[in-house]
């Protein structure tokens, strides 16, 4: 068993480490807004779609609307390649 | 969360989207106020243009005239609420179902009230709104039976069977359907509030809309008993369950003075858009402009309140009974012109 306390790091182990953890900080900035955009987009999305339904020529302005919370994951896509380069 | 992952929300949010659409493409004011201009061909040119093009085009080579218009009307309706009856989803379906049993009542007290008279089956039909439970098809089965008797047999197993059952024999006996109509309302009220208080979601939102279509109903009907200077009781004729007890309506239908009357009723209201309809009914003296001052208090009441709950029973209640008041209003206009009233007396029928 390796005691990590008290066990000597070297400079390639924590470099390694921070790595791994910019990439988890990314990862997550990516999914969680993705998360948040999908549940935003999801009460949009099903009024849009019942907007279409009665009447068509709404249809361009709905899906604008639809993709505007889709804003939400394009900043956490920045923050993760600000992170990753 | 649970009520956004549950998926329950988004039909909602659906069905009431569409309502709110449907809702803003029903005919407005200015387009009423032109109709009140024209002769009865231009006024079925003009409905065949809106939202009941395909039943004027459909009914056009077997009607003619006031008679195309009231079917389109009536078969738009009936088509436009069995359509919403699908699309709404889970809870909202139970409460627009119960909701629109109304039209059973109606239908079966018209198919009553013609088989007393010996009309034809034919004729009888045309009348017929087949928007409630019972479609076309049981309708149909109906209108087969011989009798009053037979009709109100074939209908074992409704909802309201026990109280038809129980009334039939009086209104036979006396020719007329009129305190039958009432015993059916009163139950269909009734069940409606049942239906509400069961512990369904939503049910608390939907019993407001219910509460004040009682009270709009019974304070309707307190001013036509006092226009028809009624003065017996009239525990009878309200509807039980409103924010005003029966016995409270009775003191009300008691008082003499009309001034009395509005104030005493002003002093139960807390809403804020039917005291003003009170106190400018004060001046109003033409029952019929009561009765279109108050239904449009209603309904601007619901409105009012389908904005608070966006997504809830109430935005399909409210296009439900603007949609019915629409045809109530095509239907006047229609049947006025070939009377031949002129445009400004017909305004005052008209909820716009």
């Amino acid at each position: 068993m390796v005691d990590f306390g008290t066990a000597e790091l070297t400079l390639e182990m924590i470099q390694a480490s921070q790595l791994g953890m910019k990439a988890i900080g990314a990862g997550l900035a990516v999914g969680l807004t993705g998360i948040a955009s999908g549940i935003a987009e999801m009460a949009i999305g099903s009024a849009a779609v019942g907007a279409t339904a009665e009447n068509r020529d709404v249809f361009g302005l709905v899906l604008l609307l639809t993709v505007i919370p889709e804003t939400i994951v394009i900043f956490g896509l920045v923050v993760a390649l600000l992170l990753l380069f | 969360m649970a009520e956004i992952s549950s998926g329950l929300a988004t039909n909602y949010i659906y069905a009431c989207t569409r309502m709110r659409v449907r809702r803003s493409l029903l005919i407005p004011r200015e387009d009423y106020l032109r109709m009140l201009n024209m002769s009865l061909p231009e006024i079925t040119r003009f409905i065949g243009e809106t939202n009941y093009r395909s039943e004027i085009d459909e009914l056009g080579t077997s009607f003619s005239g006031i008679n195309l218009v009231e079917e389109a009307l009536s078969w738009n309706l009936a088509k436009e609420y069995q359509n919403i009856l699908e699309l709404v989803p889970g809870e909202l379906k139970y409460f627009t179902a119960s909701y629109l049993r109304r039209w059973d009542i109606q239908n079966v007290i018209t198919i009553l009230r013609g088989k007393m008279q010996g009309v034809q089956p034919g004729k009888l039909k045309e009348v017929l709104i087949p928007a409630g439970r019972l479609d076309k098809v049981a309708l149909d089965r109906l209108l087969t039976e011989e009798s009053p008797e037979r009709v109100v047999e074939a209908l074992k197993g409704e909802r309201f069977y026990p109280v038809l059952e129980k009334e039939l024999p009086r209104a036979m006996e006396t020719g007329s359907f009129a305190h039958m109509e009432n015993e059916l309302y009163k139950g269909y009220y009734a069940r409606l509030i049942a239906d509400a208080t069961e512990g369904i979601k939503g049910g608390k939102i939907f019993l407001k809309s219910i509460k004040l279509e009682i009270d709009t109903r019974n304070i309707q009907n307190l001013f036509r008993l006092r226009a028809g200077h009624i003065r017996e009781d009239v525990r009878e004729l309200m509807i039980p369950g409103g924010s005003f007890s029966v016995e409270e309506l009775q003191r009300l239908s008691g008082l003499e003075d009309r001034d009395e009357f509005i104030d005493a009723i002003k002093r139960q209201v807390r809403a804020v858009p039917l005291l003003n309809a009170l106190e400018a009914i004060r001046g109003k003296g033409a029952i019929h402009e009561i009765e279109v001052a108050l239904t449009r208090v209603q309904l601007d009441q619901m409105e009012r309140m389908s904005k608070r709950y966006p997504f809830s029973s109430l935005p399909i209640m409210v296009y439900l009974e603007e949609k019915k008041y629409e045809v109530a209003n095509l239907r006047a206009l229609a049947r006025g012109k070939e009377a031949g009233l002129p445009g400004e007396r017909l305004q005052g029928y008209l909820v716009m």
